[in-house]
């Protein structure tokens, strides 16, 4: 069964795509308040997934959540890169050396993600 | 017969309180124990803390678990997993194990009838006045507590293993149980922020009646609260008598959690944010904690909130779909299935309302809301007609856009809620639950304890 993987776009990402055909397959979510790209993720694609990122699940929706932050990042300059949201996104996505580097840079990821800058307003 | 509902006696008929306040009695009933230290269960595959037992000792005495008053025996795992009965009749969900190992039993050299003093952060915390020393199959008791497909085929979806964290508390026990009553003889001091939300069941009882309330609906939450939570409560509330619930009583469970999970003070801070800054009213809002280490045991784990949400004084108990539940061990409405026509397999023939020695809470099982972009709201699953354009709140989204730095969108996340988020971010260094938070949370648990001097067996 395929699951879907989506990759969140704020103002930089979105100029990023922008004239390309990925531009098109941008969706509005929760009244237009996100952006986002849907990518179908073949089955035994998200098997790998999931292997390779032990914390990934699938959700409620039957999206592929929990990856990490390095993972989506990632994701997203193999989509600008090749300009497209299809299959060989993944392909070129698990390539060894890419997978290596995520793997490599996610495993800092668990031990510390600089906070925002908001103020608290307890 | 009057049609308002009134506030439901504890289960079992009264609430069990086990806490020694008395310094000179609980210093005389220490004499001569053998002193055991409490240890956290560490998972067998990779060694981090899973549970400690000692949130079972304070759940057990404050009354959150009445009518049980200790460690099961045997007989009383027995008497759970066959039928989910306590010994008395009275139901209960998961056994509840003292367990050790045999070289610490070695060690200790207790039997039936010796007192153990167990020592919490290095101070005198309880006693456990041993009934029996039994010995158990970590798997097997694992296996029989969740359910297997071919044996609970109403529910269960796929055979339990290693990644169910609740499995794996019961495989990770050492396989000797000490069984037997168990006394607080003295009380943990609760740290900021848990004091706020230490509410046991006496205590909730007084507050629910000094605020007035008649209705008192119970929301159980392990999460950091998103909109669709909040759409959960404000909804749900509505179903109450001859008016909506007076009350909407937010239970957080606090204790070990899973890697990814948010921070328990951005649990309870987050919800404590809704009332806050009144998306609900605080005059209809109050937030809670029990101490337990999850087992996420979807059905069975809702038949332990039942119990302990009754015992705390509320009258409703609100269900959403995959309550309780990690995975897709069980199947998505199995609680709902449970609160509505009763899981036989389980020795469940009835609803839990409806079987003798069972709960008068009453169940409020609700499907999910989403956004309906073509609504242009968040909706009701069963009332909206748009399922194929409906967008679902999903908490792992949520937390994905947290990880990214992306703050969430106000209509699926309160701004205060999130900068609840950030400020935990900023004290661990990471917005979720990680190795060093779970360490560290095990080394320093939600309690200090004051020192207490006692004449006590090494």
């Amino acid at each position: 069964m395929p699951y879907k993987i989506a990759v969140i776009l704020d103002k930089s990402r979105i100029e990023r795509i922008r004239g390309t055909p990925v531009e098109k397959e941008v969706k509005d979510l929760y009244g237009g308040y996100l952006k986002v790209i849907e990518l179908t993720v073949p089955d035994e694609i998200a098997q790998r997934i999931l292997k390779e990122f032990p914390r990934a699940r699938i959700d409620a929706r039957g999206f592929i959540e929990e990856t990490p932050v390095a993972f989506k990042r990632e994701l997203f300059e193999v989509i600008v890169k090749l300009k497209s949201t299809g299959p060989e996104v993944f392909g070129e996505l698990l390539k060894p050396d890419r997978l290596g580097k995520i793997k490599e840079t996610a495993a800092k990821e668990d031990e510390y993600l600089p906070p925002p800058n908001v103020a608290y307003c307890g | 017969m009057s049609l308002k509902i009134q506030t439901p006696p504890p289960h079992g008929g009264k609430l069990v309180d086990l806490v020694i306040r008395d310094i000179d009695k609980a210093v005389s009933m220490a004499a001569g124990a053998v002193e055991f230290d409490i240890r956290p269960t560490r998972s067998i595959i990779d060694g981090s803390p899973i549970r400690n037992v000692y949130r079972e000792v304070m759940s057990i005495a404050y009354g959150f678990f009445s009518p049980l008053e200790g460690f099961m025996t045997r007989n009383e795992v027995e008497s759970v997993l066959k039928e989910r009965r306590l010994l008395s009749g009275w139901l209960f969900p998961f056994p509840i194990i003292f367990d050790i190992t045999e070289d610490e039993l070695r060690k200790l050299n207790v039997k039936e009838g010796d007192r153990l003093l167990l020592r919490l952060k290095g101070q005198p915390f309880a006693i456990l006045d041993i009934e029996e020393v039994w010995r158990f199959n970590p798997k097997d008791i694992a296996d029989r507590t969740f359910g297997t497909p071919e044996r609970n085929p109403e529910v269960v979806r796929r055979r339990f293993d290693e990644k169910h964290p609740g499995w794996l508390i019961y495989r990770s026990m050492g396989g000797v149980a000490l069984a037997g009553k168990v006394h607080v003889i003295n009380e943990p001091i609760f740290k900021d922020p848990y004091n706020r939300f230490w509410y046991p069941p006496a205590k909730s009882r007084e507050e629910i009646q000094r605020r007035g309330w008649r209705t008192v609906i119970a929301h159980q939450t392990r999460n950091v609260p998103h909109t669709g939570h909040e759409h959960l409560m404000k909804n749900a509330a509505f179903m109450g008598d001859i008016e909506p619930c007076h009350g909407i009583l937010v239970n957080a469970i606090i204790g070990a959690k899973r890697l990814g999970d948010f921070v328990d003070e951005a649990i309870l801070e987050g919800h404590e944010a809704i009332s806050k800054y009144g998306y609900i009213s605080p005059r209809r809002h109050m937030v809670t904690m029990t101490l337990w280490d999850m087992r996420y045991g979807n059905p069975l784990e809702s038949l332990l909130h039942g119990i302990i949400r009754q015992n705390m004084g509320c009258t409703h108990h609100m269900f959403g779909r995959d309550h309780a539940a990690v995975g897709d061990y069980y199947d998505p409405y199995s609680t709902q299935i449970l609160w509505e026509r009763g899981i036989p397999s389980f020795g469940l023939t009835a609803p839990p309302y409806d079987l003798d020695k069972g709960l008068k809470i009453r169940p409020v099982n609700i499907k999910e809301f989403w956004y309906c972009p073509k609504c242009g709201e968040i909706a009701y699953s069963d009332t909206c007609g748009h399922a194929d354009v409906a967008q679902r709140f999903s908490g792992s989204f949520i937390r994905g856009l947290i990880a990214e730095g992306i703050e969430p969108p106000p209509i699926i996340f309160r701004p205060e809620v999130y900068r609840v988020i950030v400020k935990w971010w900023r004290v661990y260094n990471y917005p979720f639950v990680n190795r060093r938070y779970l360490e560290l949370k095990e080394r320093e648990l939600e309690v200090d304890l004051k020192p207490m001097e006692v004449s006590s067996r090494r």
